[in-house]
């Protein structure tokens, strides 16, 4: 390493300049809702807002403290603070700077892996943004054709199609874990039709069962 | 207007655009700082430039496969919306069950024939603040965090395992099977076979592209399965709408 350089003069200044970048642009996300209700004349339903938010927070922040805790050592600091406003990381940004990683030969926790990473991130996320730009600018014509009432089906079923392919992903790692919540879930509904239509609650009850699931058949070493 | 004309109009495409464009530009600052630091510690121009070629084309597959998903959002939530969704924070997985959530809790859906701009403008702030959680750590604890990796050449750190990786497994499992048992429920409760069989079709064809990713080394495939397996099942369910 260059004896000029130093590491820790430019670790302070990607933190000063990471720090900025996330705060600003945290509260450009949090305005948007805002300023979309203020352009359209909308207002926001508060007490839709709370229940569903609860139901989200209490599924989605393990989820985020645990990414944050693994994803940060092997990225480093650079590209984590725009691995985590660009958002898309296990299925883009981390193999992306894996692959730049090895092809650069930089080993984790290394001065060169986070330069690398810090890289590799950022071009990948321009490249991303770019091309739904591009997406976008082709879509904007297309938007009467989406809104016919022949494809329309198509649309209102975008969740039971993510769940088909999500299904068969997790499913298959621990088929378990899966019989018992499912099975519960189904009994329930048929049991109680109206809880078809509360997901959002049974959500937490699944994902606890679940979890409870994974912790007893890991402790008792059935699962590896 | 209608729901979807308001959902598309001009000034959201504009607002979205406003806030991706300063992203885009905190992106363009990172590169720069890093390259230049890696020229100062006399890291090779190939090897940098190497990077950035080799991310960008790397980059390219999943990211029409994220445009599909913007595609499929923009049917309820409205291009803009979807726009800047699946372009920070997040991922489609993430998207399309919290709008289903907020939706839900409104007593409404994921669906433009009843949805109205208090409705998108709710469900938008629900997916905001459900994951801004990771931004909200980065920049209060980041600094300290990286500061106790011990960060130093050649060194490998630690990296977190154990439970954590069932854990993240576990919650996955338990939201699917949330989900996939209401679809099938739904079949038998409302007399309603739409959702089981885009279900079914989607995950029969993750299922082969998953093995012919894998059986047949059809490596290119691993980034557009969810996505194509996804179009699939919405084909499906058009096609059952049609039969009906």
């Amino acid at each position: 390493m260059n004896e000029e350089f130093d590491f820790e003069a430019y670790q302070n200044d990607i933190h000063r300049t990471g720090r900025a970048m996330l705060s600003i642009g945290v509260i450009m996300l949090l305005a948007c809702p805002f300023a979309m209700a203020y352009i359209t004349g909308s207002t926001i339903e508060w007490n839709a807002f709370f229940k569903a938010i609860i139901s989200v927070l209490i599924v989605y922040v393990p989820s985020c403290i645990v990414e944050y805790l693994i994803y940060v050592p092997l990225l480093g600091s650079g590209a984590s603070y725009l691995t985590f406003i660009t958002g898309n990381i296990t299925n883009l940004k981390l193999p992306c700077a894996f692959n730049s990683r090895d092809m650069a030969g930089a080993k984790v926790g290394t001065v060169e892996n986070e330069i690398i990473s810090t890289l590799s991130v950022a071009t990948s996320s321009l490249v991303t943004m770019l091309v739904i730009f591009l997406g976008v600018l082709l879509l904007i014509p297309l938007t009467p054709i989406l809104q016919n009432p022949i494809i329309k089906p198509a649309f209102d079923n975008v969740l039971p199609a993510l769940f088909g392919a999500l299904g068969y992903q997790y499913f298959k790692k621990s088929i378990k874990i899966t019989v018992f919540p499912l099975s519960f879930m189904v009994l329930l509904c048929l049991l109680i039709p109206s809880m078809v239509n509360q997901t959002s609650f049974l959500l937490i009850a699944c994902g606890g069962i679940a979890l409870a699931l994974s912790y007893v058949f890991f402790k008792k070493g059935w699962i590896k | 207007m209608n729901y979807l004309q308001i959902a598309n109009s001009l000034s959201l495409y504009l607002l979205v655009g406003a806030i991706l464009l300063f992203i885009a530009a905190g992106c363009v600052v990172f590169m720069i700082k890093s390259y230049r630091a890696g020229l100062k510690i006399g890291m090779d121009k190939k090897v940098l430039t190497g990077a950035i070629t080799s991310s960008a084309a790397f980059t390219v597959l999943p990211s029409i496969s994220i445009l599909l998903g913007v595609i499929a959002l923009s049917g309820s939530l409205g291009v803009p919306a979807a726009w800047l969704r699946l372009s920070v924070v997040g991922n489609i997985q993430y998207e399309a069950t919290v709008a289903n959530i907020a939706a839900e809790n409104m007593g409404t859906a994921l669906d433009s024939s009843v949805l109205t701009m208090n409705n998108l403008v709710t469900i938008l702030l629900v997916m905001t603040v459900g994951i801004i959680w990771g931004c909200l750590l980065t920049i209060f604890t980041l600094k300290g965090y990286s500061k106790k990796l011990k960060l130093s050449s050649g060194k490998k750190s630690n990296s977190n395992g154990g439970f954590a990786n069932f854990a993240m497994t576990g919650m996955m499992i338990g939201l699917c099977a949330t989900f996939v048992g209401s679809y099938i429920a739904t079949t038998f409760v409302k007399a309603n076979s739409t959702p089981l069989i885009t279900l079914l079709v989607s995950g029969l064809f993750m299922a082969l592209f998953d093995t012919l990713a894998k059986k047949y080394n059809v490596t290119w495939l691993e980034n557009f399965s969810l996505s194509l397996a996804m179009l699939f099942g919405m084909f499906a369910a058009v096609v059952s709408n049609l039969i009906k």
